[in-house]
């Protein structure tokens, strides 16, 4: 477990000082929320529950793009300049390595989230003069639900760039995001009540963001050293 | 047991032989330099010997065991490839902590101290890698490969990219680690000047095979094949000189060579009855110097002026 923290702690460090990449993060935390903001508020009226499932709804998507971000820094730079090469050779399992880099990366990514849906509820508040803050279930969705789907997002891209090389991760990497956002969607959809806040809602969030969890788990379990190594550019 | 075992390894990729049947041994403590072209196969026998590869046939080993499936084993191994595995928006220290870290190495501080003082780097510890030349970071990769004290140490190419300066820095860096730290070191390179001042032994690879395997000392000559060029204080006397010589017993062939001769001896200590021969023959020396092939020259047989890449 020591390891785990050595190299999450790494990540974390690393994705503070890329100027680049946190300019990015903050653009995008600010700028899609507000401009959601009208949308959210539009559809919703001035019912604050529909409003809540609004801004939850937008969270998730927002977290897979922040990972998608952050990962770009902990896997792929390490992949494009060969340092990997050099980790893959140290007694650290290549499981645990993608397990440190995936929270390395999540911890960020959920940070610039939070401050992204702050930005969401502030916005709302001041466009439509509610306070949806308070809702439970959009705390509990913010604290659990987005979290869970940030890790499996991070892991699952984070083990792709590993696996694969520059080309082929281009277009994935847009793939996943545009895959996730397709499967939130599809179940806010299929859940009893339709888009919006609700117990089953959130249920029905926990239990896929969990088995896509389990999913980045295997697939990271079936990236070898060899294709690592053989995609190096 | 040896610190390297290879026995028939082969690979290919895309069905282009890399390596066909590659067989050779490095001793604990040694120095061992693997010589061959670019496109040899040098750095995919070291990625197959450090488990980052699979073999496609035949066995390797280091420290009798399999890197690739135990973990534990890599402890006891460094690695320094071309990019030397830092972060250059880290400092020196931190990349040696992070490295450190992996390693589960219990109070590193000190080691991480000493090593930056061997280096050369202790004054630059705090600064950011990036802001390193390149000499600099092959420095401090080389101490990061070996931070965790490694039994072997595996290093691909490391003057690659050096001016002659730093490449002489890093070879005698790499002389005196492996002398303070007592620890094997894997040479993967093709600066033969390094490899011949710097290893006890020697693998030359071409065309995925190895084409000569020995110590340095037998591949040059020195020992098997001792020779010594004399030079006559008048060079017309080459060929009465050449006549006397050619009669000795221990002497195996004479050739003219600029203002003398070069004498191959089948007897190393035959030297100065081979002056005795020639001042008693009337013949007046002027110099007599032991010599021997040059590892350049071994190579160049062996791979071929061209390269000979597989």
């Amino acid at each position: 477990m020591k390891t785990l923290g050595v190299i999450a702690g790494r990540e974390m460090r690393l994705a503070l000082r890329n100027r680049s990449i946190l300019i990015t993060a903050a653009i995008f935390a600010i700028w899609f929320p507000v401009m959601s903001a009208f949308g959210v508020v539009a559809g919703a009226g001035g019912d604050a529950a529909t409003i809540a499932g609004g801004i939850a709804a937008i969270t998730i998507p927002v977290g897979i793009f922040m990972g998608y971000i952050f990962c770009a820094d902990a896997f792929l730079r390490e992949k494009r300049d060969g340092t990997i090469e050099t980790l893959l050779c140290t007694p650290v399992s290549l499981r645990r390595l993608w397990e440190g880099k995936a929270i390395g990366v999540a911890v960020p990514a959920y940070v610039m989230t939070l401050i992204s849906a702050t930005v969401t509820i502030a916005a709302i508040s001041t466009i439509a003069g509610i306070t949806v803050v308070t809702e439970p279930l959009l705390l509990l969705h913010l604290a659990t639900i987005v979290p869970v789907w940030i890790v499996a997002s991070a892991g699952l891209i984070g083990a792709a760039q590993l696996a694969l090389g520059m080309r082929e991760n281009q277009i994935l990497g847009f793939l996943l995001i545009f895959g996730f956002i397709f499967i939130i969607i599809g179940l806010q959809e299929v859940a009893p009540g339709g888009p919006g806040i609700s117990p089953v809602t959130e249920g029905i969030l926990a239990v896929a963001g969990i088995a896509l969890v389990a999913f980045a788990r295997f697939t990271a379990g079936r990236v070898t050293r060899e294709r690592i190594v053989l995609t190096i550019p | 047991m040896n610190a390297v075992e290879v026995r028939g390894l082969s690979r290919s990729f895309d069905g282009r032989e890399i390596l066909n049947g590659v067989s050779f041994t490095v001793g604990h403590g040694e120095v061992f330099g693997y010589l061959g072209p670019n496109g040899a196969g040098k750095t995919t026998t070291i990625r197959i010997l450090l488990g980052l590869l699979k073999p496609g046939a035949g066995e390797v080993q280091v420290l009798g065991r399999d890197l690739a499936t135990d973990d534990d084993a890599r402890a006891k191994v460094g690695v320094l490839f071309e990019n030397n595995g830092l972060s250059d928006r880290m400092s020196a220290t931190a990349n040696l902590a992070y490295y450190a870290g992996l390693y589960s190495m219990d109070e590193p501080a000190e080691r991480i101290d000493d090593l930056l003082a061997l280096v050369g780097l202790a004054d630059r510890r705090d600064d950011l890698v990036g802001t390193y030349s390149t000499g600099m970071k092959r420095r401090l990769g080389i101490a990061r490969a070996i931070l965790h004290r490694p039994e072997i140490v595996f290093l691909d190419e490391p003057s690659s990219g050096l001016d002659p300066g730093a490449q002489r820095m890093v070879r005698d860096l790499i002389v005196e680690l492996s002398r303070r730290e007592e620890m094997t070191v894997f040479l993967n390179s093709h600066h033969l000047d390094e490899v011949q001042r710097i290893c006890s032994s020697v693998a030359i690879l071409a065309g995925g095979r190895i084409r000569a395997f020995d110590s340095v000392a037998n591949l040059t000559g020195a020992r098997d094949r001792p020779a010594v060029t004399v030079t006559l204080a008048d060079p017309d006397d080459r060929a009465g000189a050449s006549g006397v010589i050619e009669t000795l017993p221990f002497v195996a062939g004479c050739e003219p060579d600029g203002r003398g001769l070069h004498c191959t001896l089948s007897d190393p200590g035959a030297t100065p009855d081979l002056i005795t021969a020639l001042v008693g023959a009337g013949f007046r020396i002027e110099e007599v110097r032991r010599s021997s092939r040059s590892l350049e020259e071994i190579y160049i047989e062996h791979v071929g002026s061209a390269g000979g890449g597989a």
